[in-house]
């Protein structure tokens, strides 16, 4: 045992009469073992933040004028910024991969007297869409079809 | 005991609450046979090394729950677990994110009143006569719950989720799925009553999907599911209840 997890994790409203040690956090937790990969999933979230903050960067670029816009077009060119945007496809995909493999659990038994379509088949249905997704919007971005 | 038989030692918790500050190690080397579980070694401590070592256990055959440990820093039950996996070297301690009463034993009133809270029972607007006859159940209503109707409350999961450890308020994955198993029982009228604790302070959107209870589950019961489930249905009753006012159907 390691580390203390919140002093009042599984605590009784009570007290009882024995005084007891404080509760303990796993010894695994949160880099070791079976935690990582949710730790790293959870971690994931820095990116989507960072990311969020670009696109608010290039928006408002934007309404500065075209010198900002051709800025933000040079920055885009830069290492740095297309390293980041590799890690965050790796983060997008794991993220991706590991929620689309707890999603068929997590439907219920029936929507009134329907019952959701088997595990492999919704699995097949969200890559579909995935990978659909996926292919029209670079399809877009390539000039392809707008 | 002959000098060929195997030995293995144990690195036990110990925590006197009268003596001791704060938990601390205690290590035993016994000798062991194959076919022992880890319980077993316990029990070989306890009646022949030292008696002062305290731990639950009951059925010995992974239906009742109690002997749930951290075994090599894994939430475990020890009655199921064959110790020839184990190396020479085993940790055993109480479960993670417990307090601890004594040595191995944790306090599981908090877990007690987490279950009480999702009224883990069949709920009916109307008491059914005795001369109506019993409530008919087909086999596939019945399929729908029979997984999560399979706990048997050894709280292994409250030791692996993480959101246990940093939130005293959340009801965790067992009480959760048992409150989803009666709510989706077609006998039970309580979903409604379920859905306000399950959207409460602590309810199932403190869940963020870890899915380590389901790891350490060791009747399959499959708990983040169920609470995933719940959450969906909790929802589905939340927005219902916009629309239609309660008790609008009857």
């Amino acid at each position: 045992m390691s580390r203390n997890a919140h002093p009042d994790a599984m605590a009784p409203s009570k007290p009882g009469r024995t005084r007891t040690a404080p509760p303990q956090l796993p010894d695994q937790f949160p880099f070791g073992g079976r935690y990582l990969a949710y730790t790293l999933f959870d971690l994931t979230g820095i990116l989507y933040l960072l990311l969020g903050f670009l696109v608010l960067c290039a928006v408002w670029s934007l309404g500065s004028g075209e010198a900002a816009w051709n800025g933000v077009l040079e920055r885009n060119r830069s290492m740095l910024y297309v390293g980041f945007h590799a890690i965050a496809l790796v983060g997008v995909i794991f993220v991706g991969i590991r929620f689309f493999g707890f999603f068929p659990k997590a439907q219920p038994p029936r929507i009134g007297p329907v019952k959701p379509p088997p595990k492999p088949v919704i699995l097949a249905m969200l890559y579909a869409l995935w990978i659909g997704v996926t292919a029209f919007l670079s399809i877009v971005l390539a000039g392809g079809i707008f | 005991m002959s000098d060929g038989q195997q030995k293995k030692t144990f690195v036990v918790t110990r925590f006197d609450p009268d003596r001791d500050e704060a938990p601390r190690k205690q290590s035993y080397e016994i000798p062991v046979q194959p076919d022992w579980k880890v319980l077993d070694a316990l029990n070989f401590i306890k009646d022949e090394v030292d008696g002062t070592l305290s731990y639950r256990w009951s059925c010995r055959m992974a239906v009742c729950g109690s002997c749930g440990m951290m075994v090599n820093g894994e939430p475990r039950l020890t009655c199921k677990e064959a110790l020839s996996q184990y190396g020479d070297t085993v940790d055993v301690g109480p479960l993670a994110n417990f307090p601890v009463v004594r040595d191995l034993v944790i306090e599981a009133d908090g877990f007690m009143e987490k279950l009480t809270s999702v009224k883990p029972w069949i709920i009916r607007a109307k008491e059914r006569a005795v001369e109506e006859g019993p409530m008919r159940q087909s086999p596939a209503e019945h399929e729908e719950f029979k997984q999560f109707s399979l706990c048997i409350n050894c709280m292994l999961c409250y030791s692996a989720c993480p959101v246990v450890a940093n939130e005293p308020e959340f009801l965790g994955p067992a009480a959760i799925a048992v409150g989803h198993r009666y709510s989706i029982d077609s006998r039970d009228e309580g979903a409604a009553e379920r859905n306000e604790v399950f959207r409460g302070e602590g309810g199932v959107f403190s869940c963020s999907f870890a899915n380590e209870c389901s790891e350490v589950c060791p009747k399959n019961v499959d708990p983040a599911a169920a609470v995933n489930q719940a959450k969906f249905n909790a929802v589905i009753d939340w927005a219902t209840g916009l629309v239609l006012p309660r008790g609008g159907d009857e």
